[in-house]
Formats: structure tokens, sequence, C-alpha cells
């Protein structure tokens, strides 16, 4: 399904319920911390209907989503709906008016409930999240919005149901870019929830479309394209479905990335065979020459905060990852394992890089972004590559060629323990997905 | 959806069966065309979901501007190792773009080609195998293309009768991941235009 779903997300509504133990409430801190310890069991119940919702549709939308997306965090397991004993039409969805002994019965340690309201095109909907154990409300939220807007407030619950049980709040109300063939046999960019919903068409040639890169707003993104026959990058607006190409005087550009506030590009620019990074203004105007000389740099990825730029370059033989101060200065190798690094991404707190290596196929590593030892989080398949990083810092979207063909997977990552654990592939389409990357939170 | 010809596989560009071959290959070509017609209707269909509409880009028909370049035959379904035109690929080593010693002789083929045609223009494609970051590919292929360009001015082909573009790992002529299929595609092409 491809859908709009940029112009309806202003009209999404969200408001903290007030009373005991609102948004506000202190996270349990549990030991459910990363890759390799043990998913809480949490109920997802069916939400009541209030009014207006009597085909179930926007109960079963949202529910759908979020016991997708509790599922994909890595931190709970979806108990069964089939052994839920509580029939939420015929029961109370608020504290005291349900009886936590149908949950605990059925070994829920969490349990979320809800109440949706159809008027028109209007929906309500009320989201509470429990503590089957301690017996008690942890928050609650009420959305309002569109149909349309259902999945997304889905999403946002996922969330903050993360946020309250790990302190740190989810990566699922945010947007992925990537590569796939699924129109055909060429390779077009398309937009689409973590989750792999929400899938958007952004190009439509029958040509090559390579590296969508984000700001940390999702509103624009950033492309490779031959579409003219030769390659150019392409700004293009989500919303108002234009876009601007943006040239170099010095060459071909053949890559770029985004600054996080959206306001500069870096583009990789290729001239007698010698490729070098630019940085330009978002109108493509040239602002100064990051790299000089006769080698590749490519792959350049922006931290964060904007202030750093890693890349690759094979100014030294081989292609490694390098990192320079977008303030000046000299850049600094990061990569000295292995004859093969490139494709880096920073982690959110800048302190942390992810990068492709050959290593028999390709695999996916981790290098303290300061320098250091690298460790490696992929094992298997042929092919691990693109990785990016969520918005929260403890997922990988990256592709692999496990499963035969090439698709997008989510890994856990813990960078304390500096272990990953491989969850699930994103989408089962036969086509071949590549190069993802990740926006920020899109309510931020 | 055009369904790709398969590679006719074993030899690369050697020269004598080529006429008739290119004489095969217009047939096909214009059954093919005539396919890829339909199915680029059903894009046009699907542009109002989501297209770009932007500036430029490709015409009605769906094609690339230069007639015989990979990119072009790539859309057309006809991608595979035997090429096209009088000039002859070469290859090169893994994540290496130094002419080999026994492409000299190709080269220079191509060169004394040149040389006769001298209204001619050529366009060097650098191609790269599937091994790799995309971006760090289209890079290497650039300096595979120069690699030709460079040795053919010292051949006495002037610059600016030659161009060259990169299409880094994105238009393999070889499918299947075998040494053999990664070496083909490893390669340079060079496209005549008038």
């Amino acid at each position: 399904m491809i859908r709009r779903f940029t112009s309806t997300m202003a009209a999404l509504v969200m408001l903290s319920l007030a009373g005991a133990g609102s948004a506000q409430a202190q996270p349990i801190h549990m030991t459910i911390s990363g890759p390799g310890s043990t998913a809480a069991p949490i109920a997802v119940s069916d939400f009541k209907n209030l009014g207006g919702d009597d085909q179930g549709t926007a109960s079963h939308d949202f529910v759908r989503v979020l016991r997708r997306d509790l599922d994909l965090s890595g931190y709970f397991s979806i108990i069964s709906p089939k052994s839920y004993i509580e029939d939420p039409q015929n029961s109370g969805y608020d504290l005291g008016k349900f009886n936590f002994g149908d949950w605990s019965s059925i070994n829920a340690d969490f349990l979320v409930k809800g109440a949706v309201t159809v008027s028109g095109d209007q929906v309500s909907v009320e989201a509470l999240m429990f503590d089957v154990t301690q017996q008690r409300r942890m928050f609650g939220t009420r959305f309002s919005g569109g149909p349309s807007d259902v999945e997304q407030m889905a999403r946002r619950f996922a969330d903050s149901v993360l946020k309250a049980v790990t302190g740190t709040q989810g990566p699922f109300d945010s947007r992925i870019a990537f590569v796939s063939t699924r129109g055909g046999r060429f390779k077009e960019i398309y937009l689409a929830s973590p989750d792999g919903g929400g899938l958007f068409r952004v190009t439509d040639n029958p040509t090559i479309n390579l590296f969508p890169k984000f700001a940390h707003s999702a509103a624009s993104v950033l492309y490779l394209s031959y579409k003219t026959g030769e390659p150019a990058l392409y700004l293009f607006d989500v919303a108002g479905r234009t876009e601007l190409r943006i040239n170099s005087p010095h060459g071909n550009v053949i890559g770029g990335a985004l600054s996080p506030d959206g306001s500069r590009i870096v583009a990789a620019v290729e001239n007698g065979g010698h490729t070098n990074l630019f940085l330009l203004e978002r109108s493509g105007e040239e602002i100064r020459q990051l790299t000089q000389g006769h080698a590749i740099n490519v792959n350049p990825a922006f931290s964060a905060d904007g202030q750093q730029l890693a890349f690759t370059s094979d100014r030294s033989g081989s292609p490694q990852i390098y990192v320079m101060s977008l303030g000046g200065g000299p850049a600094r190798r990061v990569t000295y394992k292995g004859d093969y690094n490139t494709s880096p991404s920073f982690s959110p707190d800048g302190r942390w890089l992810a990068y492709q290596s050959r290593s028999g196929g390709f695999n996916i590593f981790i290098i303290p972004a300061a320098g250091g030892q690298p460790t490696q989080l992929t094992q298997d398949g042929r092919s691990n590559q693109s990785p990016c990083w969520s918005p929260d810092g403890r997922y990988l979207i990256f592709s692999s060629t496990r499963g035969g063909h090439e698709r997008l997977y989510l890994m856990q990552v813990n960078t304390q323990s500096q272990t990953g654990k491989v969850i699930s592939a994103l989408m089962e389409d036969e086509s071949n997905d590549s190069s993802p990357t990740w926006s920020w939170w899109l309510g931020e | 959806m055009t369904v790709l010809p398969r590679g006719r596989g074993g030899s690369v560009n050697s020269g004598g069966r080529r006429a008739g071959r290119f004489a095969a290959m217009v047939v096909a070509a214009m059954m093919i065309a005539m396919v890829a017609g339909c199915s680029s209707k059903q894009n046009g269909a699907g542009a109002g979901a989501g297209g770009p509409g932007g500036p430029g880009g490709i015409g009605e028909n769906g094609l690339g501007p230069n007639g015989s370049s990979s990119l072009n035959r790539f859309q057309k379904g006809m991608l595979d190792a035997n090429g096209q035109g009088p000039l002859s690929d070469i290859h090169f080593d893994y994540n290496d773009y130094s002419v080999r010693a026994q492409d000299g002789e190709v080269l220079k083929s191509n060169a004394d080609w040149m040389s006769k045609n001298s209204a001619t223009r050529v366009q060097i494609e650098g191609h790269c195998d599937d091994r790799g970051s995309e971006e760090y590919n289209i890079a290497l292929g650039a300096k595979r293309a120069q690699a030709a360009k460079d040795y053919l001015e010292t051949l006495g082909i002037t610059a600016d009768r030659m161009s060259t573009i990169s299409y880094g790992k994105e238009l393999p002529v070889c499918n299947e991941d075998t040494d053999e299929c990664w070496a083909q595609n490893r390669r340079d092409h060079f496209v005549v235009q008038q």
C-alpha cells in the first residue's frame, strides 16, 4: 500500500491523561536493558468501542501496529491474544474497572488497554499502560486525528511504552528511507515507518536512484539519481512533491548527506577520477571544499550535533573511515583493522560509529568515534551493509542478503556491552531493499 | 514486467562475429522496446501516487539520452556481456583501477578505431562488481573510466573526444555471485557517440 502520510500528521493531537500515574510517572528501570536480556511479557488488549467503531477498524489498526512495534523493540514478548480471558467490550478499561487477575493469570507483567470513539472523520483513542504485577496504572495518552492517523498514534504510544519501561523513548515515531526494486526492476527511493508500514514512493523513473538521506526532519529527502542519464543529487520536498537539483561546478556529484538541521549539504564530487567532499548550502551554493587530493572521499555522514563529519577515504591505499571537525582541522583516521571499511553512521550521542567491513563477506561493526577497538556485530550472511542508527541509539537498521535476497533488518545494539542482536527483517517482500537511513522523531 | 534476456556468456567482444550479432540485437531491441513501452505506461499510471515530477529527467518513452549507453540498454532489458558497438571492454582486478598489461592491446585497438573514425566521440563507462559500498563503487568506477581515458590520451586520442561516467556496481552484465561473474562486471565499456 502506498499512502500519503505527511499532511495529515499535523492533525494528530496527543494529550497526556491527567491524574494518577500520568506520563510523568517515574520509569521502572528493569533488567531488560538490551540485547541478550529477557523480553517482558505484555498483553495488548483490543480496544473498547465507545461509539462509531462498529467494524473495529480503528481499534484493530492501533492494536496491530502497537503489538508489531513492541515486538520489534526486542524489549517485550506479546502474549498471544488467543489466551486473553477478558472481553474488552464487556469490561472497563481504566483502573478499578477491570480485573487484574484476568491478566496475571496469563502471566502478563504489563498490559495495554484502551478505548476508541469514531465520529465522522474524527477518531479519538485513549490508551492506558498498566503494571500488572504492581496493579497500577503507569501512564495514559489520549490521541485524536483522522482515520489515517491511527497507525501513527500507535507508533507514538509504543515509544511512550518503551520510555515507561526502559527510561528511553522508543524510535518508532520516525521515518526510514531506502532503495527498493519493489516497483519493478529499477532501484527507486521509498519512505516508510521503521516497522515497515506506511510505505511512500518518492521516485518513479526507470533509471538508478540511490543513497536517500534525511536531515533530523523527514520532511525532505536527498538522493542520487541517474534520471537525466548523468548522476546528480536531488533534494525532494515530501509534502510539496517538488525537488531541487544540486549541481557542482567541480564535476559529477555522486553522493551526499544533509546536515541535521537541514541547512547544509555535503556532496561527494568526482572529477578526473578524484572524488572530494564539498560543503554546500541547502540551495546547492558552495561554501568550501572539505577534502583535497587525488583519493576517493565518499559516504559523508554528520554527527547529530552537526559538528563532525565521518566519511570513507582510500587516501591510505584502502578504504577506511575518517572523522573531521566541520569547524576545521585535519581529518583523523578511525579504522585500522581490515582493508575495506566504508559507510559510517554516527550514533546519536556522537560516541560511536557503525560501519561495514569486508571480513569474508561484509559485516557490520561499531568502533568508538574517538578511535579504539572495533566490535563485529553481524557474523552470518554474505553481505551486511549500510548501517544507520535509530534516533534513540538502541537500534541499527541495515541491509543483508542473509535471507537470499537483500532486505532491511533491525538490530538491537548495546554500546556499553558492545553487543548486537538481529531482531527481524522489516518487510517480507520479494524485492531487493538497500541503503536504509533513519530520521529523528517526527514529533520534534 | 520486462524479462531480462539471459547473458550469452563466454567471450567478451571477440571481434569477427559481431556484425551478425549486432543485426540480431537490433531486431531484439525493437521487440523489447515494444514490451518496455507497455510496462512504462504502467509505471506512468503509478506516478501520481508519489512520482517526483521533478525537472528534467527521462523522456516520455522512459529512455535515457545516450542511445547505446549501458543504462539505456539496461532500460531496454538488453544489458549483457556482449556489449554493442565497435569498441571492446577492458577489465580490472578487485578494488583496483590500473589498466592491466593484457588490456593494453585492447586499448590500442580501440585507439586505432577512434583514429580512423575521427568524427566520433566516445563515452567511457566505469563499472564495478557487486561487492561493497554502492557510493565507494561509483567513485572507483570513475577512477577506472579515467584510467582508460588517460591511457587513450597517451595513444594520441585527444581528451575532447572522450567523456567518462561511472555506474558503480549498478549495471552488472552478469548476475551471479561467482568469481567469473565479478570479473566480467569489473569493466570499462566504450560507447560511441556520433
